[in-house]
């Protein structure tokens, strides 16, 4: 098993996660309304995002439920499972935006036999400002 | 106009608890990995068979929160019957006299995992429509329940979605 791989043992409550850091461009918005099928033009149409008094294009709400997915999905890899996420979209991004994702536990338990670590994750622009709390449970393996 | 104007239509209020179920289709290894490469993933359990199989995951699966972030499955809609904005005409199935759609967040259980070649089916619920006022006037948010099943009728993912609409 490769050295990278955290273990229940290894956490506790308010162990940090590593930061995932994305800089999301107009590529991957274009990009990730064509692999979902997202025709919505606030996503890849500046005049029309304009138009509804946004200053660009919009970071889709489910690419920063993805980004969240990543940064606990990286951390758990490759023995953890993943066994609920949820977020909340509370503030808008656009491309030029730094976004970081970031998380801590919360809470360690075995239920069931399961080594189960409750997290709360967040994502937050280059202001400090939370653009999407959030939380989510995994199972880690036992050493 | 007034703020306690209700946004939300009686044909709206009616649609909650009703239960529809549609085929949305399959998931192929190629939808899968553009997901996971737009996303910006660079987790092996996505692209390496070999590595996958020593996971608990035992092969390739999609990306966990991919099924519900897929706006629309299958061919979708012919362009004149998308609204100005691009969205689909979905709020036909309960009228809202609203203009804007927005994600407001998912809470997600995954309950088994997906793999290429997975033919999936939806049971959506709608659980609840309320409106609130916001910094620029009223929202209404609608959530739904969202229980994607596998083509063994097996539940993989359950999905509770909120929408905002303004």
């Amino acid at each position: 098993m490769p050295a990278k791989q955290v273990f229940f043992e290894d956490v506790n409550e308010g162990t940090e996660l590593p930061s995932l850091v994305k800089k999301p461009t107009a590529i991957q918005l274009f990009r990730y309304s064509a692999v979902t099928w997202n025709a919505h033009r606030i996503h890849y149409d500046k005049d029309w995002a304009q138009s509804e008094g946004y200053p660009h294009v919009l970071v889709q709400a489910h690419l920063h439920g993805a980004f969240l997915t990543q940064l606990v999905t990286d951390w758990i890899e490759p023995e953890g499972i993943l066994k609920k996420l949820g977020w909340s979209n509370r503030r808008y991004a656009v491309p030029g935006d730094t976004l970081t994702s970031k998380g801590k536990v919360v809470k360690k338990y075995v239920r069931n036999g399961e080594h189960v670590v409750e997290l709360e994750i967040w994502e937050e622009n280059q202001n400090g400002e939370v653009c999407v709390p959030g939380t989510a449970t995994v199972v880690l393996p036992s050493r | 106009m007034g703020s306690e104007e209700s946004l939300i239509s009686e044909e709206a209020k009616a649609a909650i608890g009703k239960e529809t179920k549609r085929y949305l289709g399959e998931v192929s290894l190629q939808d899968l990995q553009r997901y996971a490469v737009t996303v910006g993933e660079t987790n092996p359990l996505y692209f390496d068979e070999e590595y996958a199989r020593k996971t608990p995951y035992k092969g390739i699966i999609a990306p966990p929160n991919m099924l519900s972030a897929i706006i629309c499955w299958g061919a979708g809609p012919v362009e004149e019957e998308l609204n100005p904005d691009g969205t689909e005409k979905r709020e036909e199935r309960f009228p809202l006299k609203v203009k804007r759609v927005m994600g407001g967040g998912q809470d997600l259980e995954f309950i088994r995992p997906v793999r290429p070649g997975d033919r999936l089916t939806v049971t959506t619920k709608l659980k609840d429509i309320y409106q609130r006022e916001g910094r620029t006037g009223p929202l209404v948010f609608t959530v739904t329940e969202n229980l994607f099943t596998n083509q063994r009728d097996e539940p993989v993912l359950r999905c509770t979605q909120t929408v905002i609409l303004r």
